[in-house]
């Protein structure tokens, strides 16, 4: 048992591996790109080289590969030649420092043809000086430097080089600025060390972005599935009790048709019977920045519209099982030998009847990860399936892959746990 | 429902099935008269098959049951409800919503635009069926066939594909290729393959030990001839079954990527961005453009199950 699971979870290792292969080269090889995506189609060429250049775009795809699985800091650490800290501000936000040979903790900017160091003093002050004597010139005669950049990148400097530089800021616009770097390498510390890097899209962090939005994307799962499980099961039993009576085809037919209907098609009949014709709840998710269960009303439709997919799923799964537990000889015995209906019922045959369900309905996540995406996108419900599909559809390679990583691990890791489950439901399983 | 095929393929089950009904649907006059014998019996196969034929016979007439064409804008009469010039109204520009859902559905069942000029006969969601038939069969008849460690890497690459959700897999497919039908079609194909590779493997390793294979490879045989002349004939029942589900997947899929936006490029009248689109009216009062395509996607799904569900479950009585 240990040694299936310990193959299962490599297995699920290796699976993520290749996922997050496939979708850096899968976004690479698509047409279009982040800038023009992000900044509109009228950018010019310059800008858009400078702004590739800025997110580390530019650079080979092995190597952008590299840098978001393990992090470029080890190796801008090597150019640069001072160890690198990320320190976080009180306002929240995180900084890539050097510290230098005194302990400081230092970034650089240019000015003019000077280099001036910016220190970050213990109480969070910053002071600057020049700091000159740290050009250093090549075997070609020019003076470059490698530092660290106030936007988090570690960049190279080159003395008399009047490189321009775009730099579009929100709200404000393009800023244009000269004697700028020559080559950038945004600073992270990688997948694997906890940090899936900054959204190309909003400039947040993805971590910060993706946990309020998993958050929320949970909230809606786990009220649906609370609503879902006993009611479905309940049902499929009923339906499964009498093959082929009223009730039974009543409910399977009903059922197939929730589940099979695609999610937004149920959504939008919801919305037009429930929000529109009814007025009984709003037909859309509004939060802002307050957490869904601030407003339970609006968490209904999406709610029922998942709960209605579901339901019909579990409830074909759980009247086949009951159906086929009825046609069973122990079920003919407890009768013939003069057990009460209700004990024959719930002693015998339930308990028997429920195994597979609970079983399937974990492998089912899968499925219902896919429902939630489009839910959340026909309500505009600020979860991770809308955020995955705008990713998608901007190219957002830092936050596409954290998404795919979360849900690939989600999918995987419940079909590992159903594998379990199912050994201590029906012992006369076992994985070698 | 699309992603029922990755976790729930239940292979012996529906072999069974898929034998039975396959013998009611092999050729010849008799069977097909019990076909149709089975399919009157029961309620819910009529049912299903009304609205598929209903579909079906729309999407082959389109142009002589509408009176517009999908993409002729009446300025003067922009989102309207049902009404004599327009039966079931109008969308945000105009056009005629009938026109609209009855072109759509022959992008859907009959016809694929591979360029705006240009089309082939199938429509999208059966080229995308049959796309995956095609690759789901080949690789799943040389991993039950061959076995060993092909069998292995074939269906270990299976496994890790079909373990990423669906719905991830489209988005990643189709935001890479770009909006179209025929990626539309790809789409549908890659995320299909191994599920079908899956019901083929199992029904070639089940085949492979019978006599008439063990007589081919006697014979001396080479392995193409063995794998589509001898196992993969004697497997089309399930595979057939197998198939009519997966085109109500398909147009499940078609459906979902239309109204995320990655479906076929406007002004095509694709169902699934045509809700997208009528959505963003509903909140000032004109439902029918949201409404109608929404119900069209539900009435053929749903009736393309009720048939196969209905075949099935008869085909299994007479058993």
């Amino acid at each position: 048992m240990a040694k299936f699971i310990v193959r299962r979870f490599l297995l699920l290792l290796l699976t993520m591996f290749l996922v997050s292969i496939a979708v850096f080269l899968i976004s690479e090889a698509s047409p279009g790109n982040v800038a023009k995506n992000v900044l509109g189609a009228f950018i010019t060429p310059e800008q858009e080289a400078s702004f590739l250049a800025q997110m580390g775009l530019d650079k080979p795809v092995a190597t952008r590969y590299l840098y978001w699985l393990v992090g470029s800091d080890w190796h801008a650490r090597h150019k640069i030649g001072l160890p690198l800290k990320r320190v976080t501000t009180p306002r929240g936000f995180e900084e890539w420092w050097a510290v230098n040979r005194q302990g400081e903790l230092t970034r650089w900017m240019l000015d003019g043809d000077n280099l001036v160091a910016i220190i970050r003093t213990a109480d969070g002050k910053t002071l600057k000086r020049v700091d000159n004597r740290r050009w250093h010139t090549d075997a070609k005669g020019r003076q470059r430097f490698w530092g660290v950049d106030r936007q988090n990148h570690a960049v190279l400097w080159e003395k008399g080089n009047r490189r321009k530089v775009w730099t579009f800021i929100v709200g404000a616009g393009w800023k244009k600025t000269s004697g700028g770097p020559i080559s950038y390498i945004p600073l992270k510390k990688g997948f694997l060390r906890g940090d899936p890097g900054v959204s190309l899209r909003t400039g947040r962090p993805v971590a910060k972005s993706l946990f309020v939005r998993l958050r929320n994307s949970l909230v809606l799962a786990a009220i649906a599935f609370v609503i879902v499980m006993p009611l479905a099961l309940l049902l499929g039993v009923i339906a499964g009790l009498k093959e082929g009576s009223f009730q039974d085809r009543f409910l399977s037919i009903g059922g197939m048709m929730f589940s099979v209907v695609p999610e937004f098609v149920t959504g939008i009949f919801l919305i037009l019977i429930v929000a529109q014709w009814l007025k009984l709840v709003p037909g859309a998710t509004v939060f802002g920045e307050k957490a869904p269960w601030t407003r339970p009303d609006m968490l209904v439709l999406p709610v029922l519209t998942l709960t209605l997919i579901e339901l019909g799923y579990v409830l074909r799964i759980t009247r086949a099982s009951m159906a086929e537990v009825m046609r069973t000889p122990y079920i003919r015995t407890a009768f013939l030998k003069g057990l009460p209906y209700r004990k024959v019922i719930f002693g015998h045959a339930v308990r028997n009847a429920l195994i597979a369900p609970i079983t399937v309905i974990m492998l089912h996540v899968n499925w219902l990860l896919g429902g939630i995406v489009i839910v959340e996108v026909v309500f505009g419900y600020p979860g991770l399936g809308a955020y995955l599909l705008d990713s998608a559809l901007y190219k957002d390679v830092n936050a596409l892959e954290a998404g795919t990583m979360i849900m690939v691990m989600i999918a995987v890791g419940t079909q590992l746990a159903a594998d379990i489950i199912y050994t201590f439901l029906n012992p006369r399983i076992r994985y070698s | 429902m699309i992603q029922r095929q990755a976790t729930n393929e239940n292979v012996p089950e529906s072999a069974g099935n898929g034998a039975a009904v396959s013998r009611f649907l092999d050729g010849g006059w008799r069977k097909t008269k019990n076909a149709a014998v089975l399919l009157w019996a029961s309620k819910t196969a009529m049912v299903g098959l009304l609205l598929v034929v209903f579909w079906v016979g729309t999407a082959l007439l389109a142009p002589y049951v509408t009176r517009y064409s999908p993409t002729e804008q009446d300025w003067k009469a922009p989102n309207q409800g049902p009404s004599i010039h327009h039966i079931l109204g109008t969308d945000e520009l105009g056009r005629d919503l009938w026109s609209r859902l009855a072109y759509g559905a022959r992008i859907v069942l009959v016809i694929l635009p591979v360029t705006e000029k240009f089309w082939i006969p199938g429509g999208t969601a059966i080229w995308g069926v049959f796309a995956s038939l095609l690759l789901g069969a080949a690789l799943g008849l040389v991993s039950g066939y061959r076995g060993g460690w092909i069998d292995e890497i074939i269906m270990r690459a299976l496994d890790a594909m079909m373990s990423i959700p669906i719905i991830l897999l489209y988005l990643i497919i189709v935001a890479a290729i770009g909006a179209s039908a025929v990626n539309v079609v790809l789409a549908i194909a890659i995320v299909g393959t191994p599920g079908v590779a899956r019901l083929v493997r199992g029904l070639t390793l089940d085949i492979r030990t019978r006599d008439y294979v063990r007589a081919a490879e006697t014979r001396g045989e080479g392995i193409l001839y063995i794998l589509f002349v001898e196992i993969l004939p004697n497997a089309k029942g399930p595979i057939i079954i197998d198939a009519m589900l997966r085109v109500g997947y398909a147009i499940f899929a078609m459906g979902t990527l239309g109204f995320l936006g990655l479906g076929l490029p406007p002004p095509s009248p694709d169902w699934g961005s045509m809700v997208a689109k009528g959505r963003e009216f509903i909140l000032s009062g004109s439902p029918w453009a949201a409404l109608w395509p929404a119900v069209a996607i539900a009435s053929l799904v749903v009736g393309l199950n009720l048939l196969a569900d209905g075949l099935r479950e008869e085909a299994m009585r007479y058993q």
